[in-house]
């Protein structure tokens, strides 16, 4: 068990050691209701990170998640306004981002081109076609039960935080129990073994980024009923995001081994950086140079931590 | 009796190689069948056949008297085949429990794993292996040694009816080798057909029931083990005299060129080597597989930090802490694996040839392509490397010539000590015979040579002074004269130390 | 090797052949000298980050905080010698230090901790620009540069050729000598295709890493040199999104994205099918996003089409790589051309329509038969607030006969907003109107439209009153501030505390209204306090979360004054989540998006003035100045249905402020 804990050990250490530092510096950090808007804000980015951390377990990755979240959102704002029921929002945000998860998956899978160039291509291709299709305008006048569902704020968040704790606790507990998700690990660390062992490696790449793409596309409905109405141009850097989640919360960038526990304390460490700032009343304009701090520090850490020990680094 | 598998007139060609000429094999339930021959006589290919993981240009394979079409590794698996190869092919982010089990489960997607029974069998097995690390252990935190057992756990989990065996023992210590041992006989006792490869002619002749050598492609027979003698199965194997293929060694030794005392390399398991080498010397380095042999020669090398003792060239104390330092005092290291680290594969020949050397083809820093074709060209035409131009890229010769182009190219850096590390390993015959004459040429232009081999015809027939290492030290050295195959066996085993 | 290379990047040369001459035929002006150089003078900084990422990409690395680095080593010229006093060289030359320090953090952590360059350039994205942001506030950028400086940017040699051109084509000579002639550049293709391979022959690679790393730093920080000249303004958010651009280019250009294959001159071939297809799509008067688009959908198919050709050699072939890059091209090449023909098809049957008089687009491409062109520009195309603009300016286009080219960065990005004035010089429009993101970097090029006789307005924001000929200003400054704080008062009976959430620090026009704002606060209401002051950068979710923060943090605030169209509403929505019914809300932004809130009482009065009219004015007066008919020293003009419209010495002004409130704020749909 320590060991299994020995990577996230940075990213857990850094997070406890600056919780502890706003308890003194800060405490209204800690009133309920501004933890409770942390957390709403980060449900989406806990959501993709989740998924994000399945692609890299299986040795990709994917930095079209951000244009894939605007997507969803303005598709699923002008299906509502269409008259689509609800609560077939999520399932449609969801669809469609599985749709686009799978156009990712099939390139990368079965014309095994390089993950890294076609996110990227996806990527500025999805943002630029939403540019050019929504001309810049936001979706608006949508139905009074766009908003929380038409359940409400206080039960529109109880939804939100219950659906998004249910998924990710079910994804941590197939990552560990189901074979189907196993052999996303074992594709991962070594995936001519898998192949001769008979997983079909193929699919279970594609079967990532499709999963990444559905996550990414709930996410997005999830964080678009927040509001009345959806902007155009959402999701920018989310993709560097979530990423960095999954790097500051242990996961190796070269496969095989994943740390779900981990990506959540990366996206809370990563998350809280930038209320924290304000609490402290330092400039939010230095929240980008701690999160990229955060993340050096993390690898540099775990590279020198693995060199001591002789075992194979994170990154 | 039926065999279990039957193989009647296995084709196999790789681009021009012929590696399969019609072989025919069979092993029977309760047998363990030895299969033994030359390195690139093609045994790795047949059991790769066998395993699934190639197919066959032409022939017939019988499972129990059914005939076999297109067999793939999943096929061959569920037909109860069980391969353990050289290389561990384990998943090193899992754990051993998980290994196992992905082994021979069948694929349900989406049915709960029960971790606790994985574990209680994955125990189970290991025991019965006689391994003592625990299920839950990531693989990546294993030994070789260790790995092996896992693998071995595998393929006793499969209950497979043929499990097939490629030199075992090769990175196993003499406790570990005697638990293998006990697992062959079980295995055999319980009815499975066992096919083992290996070198060690002594285990054969405890464990096979039956032999078939394999030359240059073709089966040369079968036969009952307890009929052969050692020196049946090196003139089957060899199909020559082993003396005649090797140069005369008459040339005179100078004063020592490179002087190593007491040199370690703890994290790669070296410990206190010493010897001294002389110009125009041959020091053989023999020893079995994993004995440290390699680990050795990169730390002379430069490419592991030594932590321990020093290293003179020509007479003068130096630190070697990078392969650039070591080049610049005049060694060469040709390296064991010529595919990763001889030669980049992609680059053509010229570019492969001259990489150690841009030096003498460049000028104030910039290359000299004219020079750089004409070098390549005069080495090419040398070392006769069989291409249709220097400009062919190295992936699409043949192992012999990749391995002329890895020489070439640190002869042409104009080394006083030069390190050769299995030169002729995977090589045809004809090939080796031109290595072996030039080791012998550059013998006799003072060049001190380390030649590492696990072929023990070949470190006796080229060696001046035979060096031993035996798990990582030096077991002894053997003068030419003096010394016999038994004898540097004994050594490499570890039994008596025998002093120079 | 080296016949087959060549062969390759002939189809790639054919290929731009194509584009160019497409172009020339769609695009106005496009093959002329003047526009190549400006193609040339665009793609400097980004071929300068471009040639650095080839040798990255070529170890098998990548390196994605070259654009952020841009950022960091501009504000640092920047800062260093506006506020510390430092001589322009000087500060230059710690500029380049940083980029070679930056440089040097990549270099230790991927070539001597060996850690996945991913992430840790990744991480130094975040930090470089991180760090730029938080020394400069996210907002203070340093301009009014010496001209001498700003020649380097934007001057001319010879009359002709872009001055930064020369060091271009001295960072080509350089690359080009490294990568295929020298000893280091052979060593970097050996790490490419094997690191343990170039480790054990003896190749330093450790060393030929930090080379890669520190040159790409250092390229970085020259091309936020030749940026800062370029746009006259050194801000933090220079270079972004180039290094994705750079990538691109160089992997378009026919290198493997896993190292180890690729030359120079593919990359340089790669980055100017970039730049011809912007700049055509540009002169063409189509949307800015097709570029984009058939970036990345060629991206894609050039590497599939890779990769699907790979799988076919069966047998090893002698010139298996390259038969594959050829059928590579030849792919790519059909598709931009089949991709042309299209848009060139569309355009021609859309001029044809106008010809026989049925409206169709306003933004077609042929000029002439004594139709002006008013080329029209907002800050950001994807702000609701202009997008209820354009209806208006396209009315008036109508109304006067007039070809109204409506377009502009999506996001507020001063530099893409030089880009387009460029496009429009070349072009050479009638009139050009420019809501001014940055005024100090826009001035330079409005004066160059000028001089070449292009009439110039500035509308919503200005710039340097000598760069254009007239402003139209919605309002007075004062008007606008007054009328806030006047508002505010009404809510806070005259005292207590307020806060404003702005949406860039940097931008002109919102910061003269904060002033106005607390000018009459001063004076007529000293009881009421300014608490804090927030940006939201024009983003309607960080309007929220930092009206969420400023509520808890000053619990005493009970007004928000929000200058930002998509801010207002969503710092309604933070104060109705909160709860908080003793919140109000006000503040400049369009009715429709504050009208829920404005029934349910959170946001008490919304300020603005008929945006319609705003950009119907800036044709009409853009028309009449092209015309003629309006001249300096006129004290009102006709605007259309607008009737007679007053003139304060150049700017025109639409009239005051609007109040829309729960009474009135259903009448108005925009």
């Amino acid at each position: 068990m320590r060991k299994l804990l020995q990577r996230e050990f940075a990213g857990f250490i850094t997070l406890a050691l600056f919780l502890i530092y706003l308890a003194f510096a800060a405490p209204s950090f800690y009133s309920l209701g501004n933890l409770r808007d942390i957390a709403l804000a980060n449900v989406s980015v806990l959501l993709i990170s989740t998924g994000m951390t399945l692609v890299i377990v299986v040795a990709e990755i994917d930095i079209s998640v951000g244009s894939l979240f605007a997507i969803c959102g303005v598709c699923g704002g002008l299906l509502a306004r269409g008259g689509l029921p609800i609560w077939m929002l999520p399932f449609a945000g969801i669809a469609i981002g599985s749709a686009l998860g799978a156009a990712n998956g099939g390139l990368v899978s079965f014309v095994k081109a390089p993950s890294i160039v076609v996110t990227l291509a996806t990527m500025v291709a999805w943002r630029e076609a939403l540019n050019w299709a929504t001309g810049g305008a936001w979706v608006e006048n949508l139905p009074a039960n766009f908003q929380w569902f038409g359940l409400g704020q206080a039960a529109g968040e109880a939804v939100l935080f219950s659906a998004t704790a249910v998924l990710f606790l079910a994804i941590l507990w197939a990552s560990h129990n189901l074979p189907a998700f196993r052999s996303i690990y074992a594709t991962g660390s070594d995936a001519e073994a898998a192949r001769l062992a008979g997983i079909n490696t193929k699919l279970v790449v594609f079967a990532a980024f499709v999963l990444v793409g559905a996550l990414t596309g709930l996410a997005s409905v999830l964080n678009a009923v927040r509001f009345s109405d959806v902007p155009a141009n959402a999701g920018i850097g989310l993709e560097l995001q979530s990423i960095a989640a999954v790097v500051v919360g242990g996961t190796p960038i070269t496969g095989g081994r994943g740390r779900l526990m981990g990506t959540l304390i990366g996206v809370a460490l990563l998350g809280i950086i930038g209320p924290a700032l304000t609490y402290l009343q330092l400039s939010p304009y230095w929240e980008k140079a701690i999160q990229g701090g955060i993340i050096l520090v993390t690898v540099l850490f775990d590279a020198l931590a693995s060199r001591a020990e002789k075992r194979p680094a994170l990154a | 009796m039926i065999p279990v598998l039957e193989a009647v007139g296995i084709r196999k060609s790789f681009g021009g190689v012929r590696a399969l000429r019609g072989v025919s094999f069979e092993v029977c339930a309760g047998e363990v069948h030895a299969l033994v021959g030359e390195n690139g006589a093609g045994k790795s290919t047949l059991i790769k056949i066998f395993a699934g993981a190639l197919q066959p240009d032409e022939g017939e394979i019988r499972l129990e008297g059914t005939p076999i079409e297109h067999l793939t590794p999943a096929k061959s698996k569920s037909l109860g085949i069980a391969v353990i190869y050289q290389q561990p092919a384990l998943f090193p982010d899992l754990t051993v429990s998980e290994n196992i089990a992905l082994a021979h489960e069948p694929p349900t997607a989406f049915r709960r794993i029960d971790w606790r029974k994985r574990n209680e069998h994955a125990a189970t097995l290991l025991s019965r292996v006689g391994a003592d690390m625990l299920p839950q252990a990531y693989v990546s935190s294993l030994s070789m040694p260790e790995q092996q057992l896992v693998e071995i756990a595998k393929a006793v989990d499969a209950e497979a009816r043929l499990v097939i065996m490629d030199e075992p023992t090769a990175s196993l210590g003499d406790r570990d080798a005697e638990n293998l041992f006990r697992i062959v006989d079980e295995l055999r006792k319980s009815g499975a057909a066992v096919i083992y490869i290996s070198h060690r002619f002594e285990e054969l002749f405890a464990l096979a029931d039956r032999v078939t050598v394999l030359r240059d492609g073709e089966s040369m027979g079968t036969f009952p083990m307890a009929e052969m003698t050692n020196r049946d199965l090196v003139r089957l194997m060899v199909g020559r005299e082993m003396e005649a293929v090797f140069p005369e060694r008459n040339c005179t030794i100078g004063e020592p060129v490179l002087e190593v005392r007491h040199l370690s390399c703890v994290s790669r398991g070296v410990h206190d080597v010493s010897f001294v080498l002389r110009r125009g010397e041959v020091l053989g380095l023999a020893g079995l597989v994993g004995s440290g042999r390699t680990q050795f020669a990169e730390t002379l090398f430069g490419l592991s930090r030594a932590d321990g003792g020093s290293i003179a060239v020509g007479g003068k104390a130096v630190r070697i802490e990078s392969p650039q330092q070591a080049l610049a005092l005049g060694l060469a290291y040709v390296p064991e694996d010529r595919r990763r680290h001889g030669v980049i594969m992609d680059f053509p020949v010229s570019m492969n040839t001259t990489l150690a050397s841009l030096e003498r083809v460049s000028r104030g820093g910039f290359l000299d392509f004219t020079a750089e074709q004409r070098v390549a060209e005069e080495y090419r035409e040398r070392f006769r490397v069989k291409a249709p131009s220097v400009d062919t890229p190295v992936r699409n010769l043949s192992g012999g010539n990749q391995q002329k182009v890895s020489l070439a190219r640190w002869l042409m850096t104009e080394p006083r000590v030069l390190i050769l590390d299995e030169p002729t390993q995977g090589i045809d015959i004809g090939a080796k015979h031109e290595i072996y004459m030039l080791i012998g040429e550059l013998a006799a232009r003072g060049i001190g040579i380390i030649l590492i081999s696990s072929e023990l015809a070949e470190v006796l027939g080229m060696s001046d002074r035979i060096a031993v290492m035996h798990a990582g030290r030096l077991a002894g050295v053997l003068d030419r004269n003096h010394a016999d195959a038994h004898m540097v066996m004994e050594l490499a085993l570890g039994h008596a130390a025998v002093s120079d | 090797m080296n016949r087959a290379t060549k062969r390759q990047e002939f189809i790639l040369a054919l290929l731009i052949a194509v584009e160019i001459a497409l172009f020339s035929t769609i695009g106005k002006n496009f093959f002329s000298a003047a526009n190549f150089f400006e193609c040339v003078r665009l793609a400097v900084e980004i071929g300068l980050i471009s040639l650095a990422m080839t040798p990255v990409i070529l170890t098998g690395g990548i390196d994605l905080s070259v654009g952020s680095m841009m950022g960091l080593a501009a504000v640092v010229f920047g800062g260093l010698w506006q506020v510390a006093g430092f001589p322009l060289a000087a500060a230059a030359v710690c500029a380049l230090i940083v980029g070679l320090l930056g440089g040097g953090i990549n270099a230790l952590l991927i070539a001597r901790l060996k850690v996945s360059p991913l992430i840790v350039t990744l991480g130094t994205y975040s930090l470089f620009r991180g760090i730029a942001e938080g020394i400069t506030g996210g907002a203070r950028s340093y301009s009014n540069l010496p001209a001498s400086f700003l020649y380097l940017g934007q001057g001319y040699i010879a009359g002709v050729v872009p001055t930064q051109m020369l060091v271009l084509a001295a960072a080509i000579v350089f690359y080009w000598l490294l990568v295929h002639r020298s000893v280091i550049g052979r060593a970097f293709y050996a790490i490419g295709l094997s690191p343990h391979g170039a480790r054990y022959a003896a190749i330093p690679v450790t060393r030929r890493l930090t080379l890669v790393y520190l040159l790409s730093g250092l390229a970085s920080s020259i091309a936020a040199l030749i940026y800062v000249a370029h746009i006259g303004q050194a801000k933090s958010d220079a270079g972004t999104g180039y290094e994705l651009i750079a990538i691109t280019a160089v992997v378009l250009g026919g290198t493997s994205i896993f190292g180890g294959s690729g030359t120079i001159r593919g990359t340089l071939l790669g980055l100017a099918a970039i730049v011809i297809l912007e700049d055509g799509l540009h002169l063409a008067a189509l949307p800015a996003e097709l570029a984009g688009i058939s970036t990345g959908v060629l991206l894609v198919l050039t590497i599939a089409l890779e990769r699907l050709a790979s799988r076919q050699r069966a047998a090893v072939a002698e010139n298996q790589e390259f038969e594959m890059k050829n059928s590579q091209l030849a792919i790519l090449c059909s598709t931009v051309i089949v991709g042309a023909l299209i848009v060139a098809g569309s355009n021609w049957y859309l001029v044809k329509n106008l010809r026989s008089g049925t409206s169709g687009d306003t933004t077609a491409a042929k000029e002439g038969q004594g139709r002006l062109t008013v080329a029209m520009m907002p800050k950001s195309k994807g702000d609701p607030y202009f997008i209820s603009c354009r209806a208006g300016a396209e009315e008036a286009a109508k109304e006067f006969n007039v070809n109204l080219i409506w377009d502009g960065p999506t996001q507020v990005d001063p530099a893409k907003q030089n880009e387009f004035v460029e496009g429009w010089i070349t072009r050479h429009v009638d009139a050009i109107a420019v809501s001014v993101g940055n005024a100090a970097s826009i001035s330079t090029v409005l004066r160059k439209a000028r001089s070449q006789g292009i009439k110039v307005v500035t509308w919503d924001a200005d710039a340097a009153p000598d760069a254009r000929d007239y402003f139209i200003n919605q309002a007075t400054p004062q008007g606008i501030g007054g009328t806030l704080a006047d508002e505010a008062a009404k809510i806070l009976h005259g005292k207590g505390e307020f806060a404003i959430i702005t949406g860039a620090l940097s931008a002109a026009n919102q910061n003269l209204w904060i002033q106005y704002i607390k000018e009459r606060v001063a004076s007529k209401y000293p009881e009421m306090k300014l608490a804090i002051l927030r940006p939201c950068d024009d983003d309607r979710d960080k309007a929220f979360s930092e009206t969420q923060t400023i509520l808890k943090v000053y619990p005493k605030v009970k007004v928000i004054i929000g200058i930002s169209a998509p801010g207002v509403p969503g710092s309604a929505e933070a104060v109705k989540q909160s709860g908080r019914q003793d919140v109000k809300v006000i503040g400049l932004s369009l009715p429709n998006l504050c009208k829920p809130y404005v029934h349910e009482g959170v946001v008490q009065a919304v300020v603005l003035w008929k945006t319609r009219d705003l950009a119907y004015l800036t044709v009409k007066a853009a028309a009449a100045l092209a015309r003629g008919e309006l001249h300096s020293g006129a004290t009102s003009f006709q605007a259309g249905r607008l009737g007679d419209v007053k003139i304060e010495g150049t700017d025109i002004i639409l009239g005051s402020p609007f109040v829309f409130t729960r009474e009135n704020i259903d009448q108005f749909n925009f």
